[in-house]
C-alpha cells in the first residue's frame, strides 16, 4: 500500500489533462462557477482526509523523533531528556550493526531477484494478448495473500522434514538441507518469501511500462535487424525505465521496513541470521520493552529509507531517465 | 511481424527455415517463463491447500501431493479455535470499517481538490509524499503509546481508524486521477438545469465514480485484512485480535506443530478475499497501475 506512486509528479491542475487541447478555453472562470456556491465547501471537504491523514502519519513520526530524544532509567520510571544518547549507544551497540548488514544483504537480495523476476515475467506477459487477463489475475494472488500467511506456506514448503523441495531432493538420492536452521539459507528462504509476496505489484508496474511502448520503435529496430534480446536490452528497457526506478524505490522501500514475512518466517533466526532492522526494533520494543531506544532504531530505518529514495530518483535523473 | 512479411519474399529458403524455428523457439521460450510464472505463484498456494486436507500424521507419512486419504480435520481443529471465531469477525468488522470510513473521508476530499481552486490545495503533494516516507513500522511504536495514552488499545475502532490514516493517501490519490476524468461538462449541465451541489454530487459524480470507489473500498479491506504490524502493537487482548496475529500466534507454539491447522488457517483467511477480489480483478488492476504511472 502506498507504494505505487512513488517518483511520480502529482499533477494540481484540476480537471485538467496535460496537452488537452480545451485546457486553454477551460480556466479559472468555470471553476468559479462549479464552486460558486460556497466558498467554504472545498476546505469542508478535505479537511477531515488532511487532518486524518496529518494526525495518524505525520504526527506519529514526529512524536517517535521527539521521543527518541528521551529515556527511562530504568523501566516504567519517567522519561528524561537524553539528547542523542540513544543514537550514540545505538551506533555503539554491535547488535546495530549486525542487523543493518542483516538488512544490507535482505534488501539487495530482493531487490535483485525482484527486478529480474518482475523484468522476466513483465516481458513474457507483454507478448501475451489473449490469456493476458487470466494470467494476470494468476500473478496478482499473492496480492491479496497477507505476509503472515505467505510466511506460514513458505515454512510448509521449506520444511525439512516434509517440505515438497527436500522430498524432491531426497528423490535424486541427495539429503535436504535444513532450510530455516542454517542461517544462509534462512536468509535466501526469507527473501524468496518477501519477494513472492512483492512480485505481483513489480510485474504490474513493469507491465504497464510495457504497454506504453509504441510498437512502432520495436518494429523500426526489428527491420534493422535487432534480436529480441538486443531489442528489450537496449529500446524496450530504456524506455521503461522510470517504471523500473519505481519499482527499485517501492522494493526496497518494502524490504527494509518490511517485518511481518520474517517475524512469522523465522522471527529473526537461527542465530539472528534473519535479524534485519525492523525485526531489532520489533524485538527492541515488545520484547525488551525499550521504547525510546526502539524509536531510535525506527527513525534510523525512516531516514535510511528517505535517503534510498532520494538517492535513487537523482541516480535516475541523472542518467536522464525519470523527469 | 509486419516487417517480417515485407521481407519475406527477397529471402533464400533456409533463410527462412532458421526464422521460423526462431520464431518458434522464442514462443516456446515465452511459455516456458509464463508456465515458471504460474508455478513460482501457484505453487505455495497449491501446497498448502494439499496438507490442509491431511492429517497431522500424513503431513510426513503421505507425501503425495493429492492427499489418500482427506480429511477436515485441519479445518475442524481451526474452527474449534476459539481465537480463530473471533479474529475471523474482527478481521471482517476491522475490513468493512476501514473500507467504509476511507471512502468517507477519500471521495469529499478528492474531489475538493479536483473540481476547485482553494488555498490548501497544494497539500495534495501530503498525500503523494508522506507514505513513501512513513511505513507502517516507523507508526508502530508512536501509535502503540499514543493508544496506550489515550487507553484505546485493544479496540476495534482504533484498529479501523488507524488502518484508514494508512490506506488514505493512496485512496485520495486514485480518486483524484479518477475525478480529473469525469468530464466537467456533465456536471455544468446539470448545473445549468439548476442543480445544487449535493444534488450534482449525488446523481451525477457519486454514480460515475462507483468503479473507483469499489476498488478503493476493496485496497481498502485488504489492506484491513492483511495488515499485521499495526496489529501486532496496538492489540494485546485475546479477544481482540484479527487474523494475520491469530495465524502467527498459531506458528509460534512450541512441540509437535499442527501443521495441517496452519495450512487451513492459511486458506481460509485467503478464500473470502479471492471470491470478492476476482470479480472485480480488472477495477483493481487499473487501479494499482493507473496510481502507479500518473
Amino acid at each position: 500500500m502506498s507504494v505505487v506512486n512513488s517518483g511520480t509528479r502529482p499533477s494540481l491542475s484540476p480537471g485538467q489533462r496535460p496537452g488537452s487541447p480545451r485546457k486553454r478555453q477551460r480556466g479559472p472562470r468555470l471553476d468559479i462557477t462549479l464552486a460558486g456556491q460556497s466558498k467554504l465547501a472545498p476546505y469542508l471537504f478535505s479537511a477531515p482526509a488532511i487532518v486524518t491523514v496529518s494526525l495518524l502519519l505525520a504526527y506519529p513520526v514526529l512524536y517517535g523523533l521527539y521521543n527518541s530524544l528521551f529515556r527511562a532509567p530504568s523501566l516504567g520510571a519517567p522519561e528524561e531528556f537524553v539528547g542523542l544518547e540513544n543514537y550514540s549507544d545505538m551506533f555503539a551497540d554491535p547488535a546495530f550493526w549486525h542487523a543493518l548488514v542483516r538488512s544490507a544483504v535482505f534488501v539487495f537480495g530482493c531487490l535483485i531477484l525482484g527486478l529480474i523476476l518482475g523484468l522476466f515475467f513483465a516481458f513474457a506477459l507483454n507478448r501475451v494478448i489473449r490469456q493476458l487477463r487470466f494470467l494476470r489475475a494468476i500473478t496478482i494472488a499473492p496480492y491479496i495473500i497477507s505476509n503472515v500467511a505467505a510466511a506460514v506456506m513458505f515454512r510448509l514448503v521449506f520444511n525439512s522434514d516434509f517440505g515438497l523441495l527436500n522430498r524432491t531432493i531426497e528423490f535424486f538420492g541427495f539429503d535436504g538441507p535444513g532450510w530455516l536452521s542454517n542461517g544462509t539459507l534462512a536468509m535466501v528462504v526469507v527473501i524468496f518469501c518477501q519477494v513472492w509476496t512483492d512480485l505481483p505489484l513489480t510485474i504490474l508496474l513493469l507491465l504497464a511500462g510495457l504497454q506504453t511502448i509504441d510498437t512502432s520503435y520495436l518494429d523500426a529496430a526489428r527491420v534493422d535487424g535487432a534480436t529480441g534480446w538486443k531489442r528489450a536490452w537496449h529500446l524496450s528497457i530504456p524506455l521503461i525505465s522510470p517504471q523500473i526506478v519505481i519499482s527499485t524505490v517501492w522494493l526496497s522501500y518494502s524490504t527494509l521496513t518490511g517485518l511481518g514475512v520474517v517475524l512469522a518466517l523465522t522471527g529473526g533466526g537461527p542465530l539472528k541470521a534473519t535479524q534485519t532492522l525492523p525485526m531489532e526494533m520489533y524485538s527492541t520494543a515488545f520484547t525488551d520493552l525499550e521504547m525510546n531506544e526502539a524509536l531510535a532504531i525506527a527513525s534510523f530505518i525512516l531516514i535510511l529509507n528517505a535517503l534510498l529514495t532520494l538517492v535513487y530518483v537523482t541516480v535516475a535523473r541523472r542518467y536522464g531517465t525519470v523527469e | 511481424m509486419s516487417a517480417q512479411t515485407r521481407s519475406r519474399s527477397q529471402r533464400t529458403p533456409g533463410e527462412r527455415f532458421v526464422a521460423a524455428v526462431r520464431r518458434r523457439l522464442r514462443r516456446t521460450g515465452i511459455w516456458v517463463v509464463l508456465a515458471f510464472l504460474a508455478v513460482w505463484t501457484i505453487f505455495p498456494i497449491l501446497l498448502t491447500l494439499s496438507i490442509s486436507f491431511k492429517t497431522r500424521a500424513d503431513v510426513s507419512a503421505d507425501p503425495g501431493f493429492i492427499p489418500s486419504n482427506p480429511t477436515l480435520q485441519g479445518y475442524a481443529s481451526v474452527l474449534a479455535q476459539e481465537g480463530f471465531r473471533s479474529a475471523f469477525i474482527n478481521s471482517l468488522v476491522v475490513g468493512l470499517g476501514t473500507s467504509v470510513l476511507t471512502l468517507a473521508l477519500a471521495v469529499p476530499a478528492a474531489y475538493a481538490f479536483v473540481r476547485f481552486r482553494f488555498r490548501g490545495r497544494h497539500l495534495l503533494l501530503l498525500f503523494t509524499l508522506l507514505p513513501r516516507l512513513i511505513p507502517g513500522l516507523g507508526l508502530m511504536v508512536p501509535l502503540y503509546r499514543l493508544a496506550v495514552w489515550l487507553g484505546a488499545i485493544d479496540q476495534l475502532l482504533t484498529l479501523i481508524v488507524a488502518f484508514t490514516g494508512t490506506v488514505l493517501p493512496l485512496a485520495v490519490w486514485l480518486l483524484v486521477g479518477f475525478f480529473q476524468h469525469v468530464p466537467r461538462e456533465l456536471e455544468e449541465a446539470a448545473m445549468v438545469d439548476g442543480a445544487a451541489l449535493p444534488k450534482r454530487v449525488r446523481y451525477v459524480v457519486l454514480p460515475l465514480a462507483l468503479p473507483a470507489m469499489i476498488t478503493i473500498g476493496v485496497l481498502a479491506f485488504r489492506e484491513a485484512w492483511n495488515e499485521f504490524n499495526l496489529v501486532l502493537a496496538l492489540t494485546s487482548s485475546p479477544g481482540s485480535r484479527t487474523l494475520p496475529y491469530e495465524l502467527f500466534l498459531m506458528t509460534q507454539t512450541t512441540g509437535f506443530q499442527n501443521n495441517p491447522g496452519q495450512a487451513a488457517f492459511a486458506i481460509m483467511t485467503i478464500i473470502p478475499f479471492i471470491f470478492v477480489y476476482l470479480r472485480i480483478e480488472r477495477f483493481v488492476v487499473g487501479g494499482i497501475t493507473s496510481g502507479a504511472v500518473k
